[in-house]
């Protein structure tokens, strides 16, 4: 282990034009300042970061195709039964960044399903068995993480962006009808039900959307963390920042990509939100994304009781406070959760050397799951630190800017991101320290 | 008096934004009588954006119509009439903050020049794209 140098810890701060921060957590936000991350750059967290990324874009790989493949084709199947097991065309849907015919290449690699996961699907842990049996054995790539992910986006809303407006709209409504009743088209059972209880339908067609927005979400952030996995290996990253900053380029050169949802009923494509709304991938997909699924999320069943009544969930929303920022990441390790089911998924496609690395510490296998869970947070403040640097290029200064007025701007930025690590669940100090595992 | 886009095509430094408003089939608007109030980002502007930021918009063009519109108000308005008020409602839909009078900033980009008339309305023209949020 390479413990953080104090240097790491408490960057230089680049300009002396304006006081030092008071706020708790100004260690930190003096390091954001100095273009650094929250995570401190030392080189095991850089390791231990990048691991991560690679292990979740393999299982995320197979997230965004089948989130798509529900959006699109399974849709309103009322036993989606087979949803998990995703078509061999969404499995070939090349993805928009990576592979030659991508107009802008962010990974080096193929546009189909990745090999390894393409390993995984085949074989499992079990070894070669038919399709349906890895399925119902839970031998398999996790679904249920992405939907959970979905879920938290579709309940929480109104975090910015237009999109869920838009699906409460006259225009999102008549397309979502045209869509059902083409989908039950001569199935008059479905076809009556709608009209009975047809606000349970758009209920359902709403779900779908943001199955759909997750999808397209994901379609890009598989080949960014592919990229810096193989940037890491040909030994392009010098740091920590350096990997925050490859996530901030990222941002920006997708940040137009069209969000939408279309339907296909056969050869029919039925456009429900079309492209030309306008909706882009950092409005109304990566911002609301973060904000759902990093911070707020929800209370996992089974995990730990809370009693609303006694005020230990917050009244409002936006004081949700169950993301992977603030998790306990060894209660939450139990069976069948969410972020659980997601460790797992990653726990199959892990570099040799992470897999070195948690036998070295803790328990050794035995907790590797908790120790990639950590890891998993680790990564994730990074990604957040990116959210953070990109939404101060876009809004704010310069870090080199010389106007004292705007350095403050940035400060205050900065220092109200900061606060939403307060709470004493948040685990930014935690992640301060290489010892937390 | 020129027209807003004849200004900035006689300018000769708003090269990327003619390119944007173009693709984006906004020009002809742009040449109605409006009166519009549009901030001009320059083309070092454009050219700061980190890479493939400006590629994706081309490629996609209501999400590149829907940026530009940000840099867009109803009505002419000149610099003393938006200092009055602490942001504007763009054509986009999201507000643009009136963020400083002296010097005169517009969001996070700071006006190189201010006030310029045309036909159609005034420009206002920035060292830095602006982005709803």
């Amino acid at each position: 282990m390479t413990p953080p140098t104090a240097a790491s810890l408490e960057a230089p701060r680049r300009s002396s034009l304006i006081p030092p921060s008071q706020h708790r957590w100004a260690d930190v936000i003096h390091r954001l300042e100095a273009g650094g991350s929250m995570l401190p750059d030392t080189p095991e967290n850089l390791m231990q970061i990048i691991g991560i990324y690679k292990a979740y874009a393999v299982p995320m790989d197979f997230y965004w195709r089948d989130l798509l493949y529900i959006a699109e084709r399974v849709f309103l199947n009322p036993l989606p039964a087979f949803k998990y097991l995703i078509s061999q065309e969404y499995l070939d849907l090349p993805n928009s960044y990576a592979g030659d015919q991508s107009k802008l290449r962010i990974w080096r690699g193929g546009e189909k399903a990745h090999p390894e996961l393409l390993e995984f699907m085949a074989k499992g842990e079990a070894g070669s068995m038919p399709k349906l049996l890895h399925h119902l054995w839970h031998d398999r790539i996790n679904m249920e993480f992405a939907e959970a992910c979905m879920q938290a986006m579709l309940w929480h809303q109104g975090m910015g962006g237009r999109f869920y407006d838009y699906l409460e709209t006259p225009a999102y409504r008549a397309n979502a009808d045209r869509a059902i009743k083409a989908y039950f088209r001569g199935n008059p059972v479905m076809l009556g039900l709608y009209k009975l209880f047809p606000e349970m339908f758009m209920e359902q067609v709403k779900q779908m959307s943001y199955y759909a927005n997750l999808g397209l979400f994901w379609e890009v952030m598989a080949p960014v963390f592919f990229e810096m996995s193989d940037i890491y290996d040909a030994g392009g990253f010098q740091g920590v920042p350096d990997a925050m900053n490859f996530l901030v380029n990222g941002i920006f050169a997708v940040a137009g990509r069209p969000i939408y949802h279309h339907v296909y009923v056969g050869d029919e494509c039925i456009e429900i939100i079309p492209k030309s709304e306008g909706f882009t991938w950092l409005y109304e997909a990566a911002l609301p994304y973060v904000e759902a699924v990093f911070y707020r999320t929800a209370p996992f069943r089974g995990t730990k009781s809370y009693n609303a009544q006694a005020g230990q969930v917050p009244a409002d929303q936006a004081d949700f406070h169950y993301g992977i920022l603030y998790a306990d990441v060894f209660p939450v390790g139990s069976a069948g959760i969410p972020p659980t089911l997601l460790m797992q998924d990653m726990l199959h496609f892990l570099p040799p050397y992470l897999q070195e690395l948690y036998k070295q510490h803790r328990r050794g296998e035995e907790d590797q799951l908790v120790q990639l869970g950590i890891a998993f947070q680790r990564s994730m403040y990074n990604v957040t630190s990116a959210v953070i640097q990109a939404l101060r290029t876009a809004l704010f200064y310069p870090l080199d800017d010389t106007d004292p007025e705007h350095l403050i701007a940035n400060r205050r930025f900065f220092e109200a991101q900061m606060d939403r690590f307060l709470r004493p669940e948040a685990r930014l100090g935690d992640i301060q320290t290489q010892d937390y595992r | 008096m020129a027209t807003i886009i004849e200004a900035a095509k006689s300018a000769g430094c708003f090269n990327t934004l003619l390119t944007a408003v173009e693709v984006a089939g906004l020009t002809a608007a742009l040449e109605s009588p409006g009166p519009f109030t549009v901030f001009a980002p320059v083309d070092d502007a454009f050219a700061a954006l980190p890479p493939g930021t400006v590629q994706t918009l081309v490629d996609n063009l209501p999400q590149l119509a829907r940026i530009l519109k940000f840099h867009v108000l109803a009505g002419a308005h000149r610099r003393e009439e938006l200092i009055t008020r602490p942001e504007w409602d763009s054509l986009e839909g999201a507000p643009v903050a009136i963020r400083r009078a002296e010097p005169f900033e517009v969001k996070n980009a700071s006006v190189l020049q201010a006030d310029i008339e045309c036909d159609n309305g005034i420009v206002h023209v920035l060292n830095r794209v602006i982005l709803p949020g």
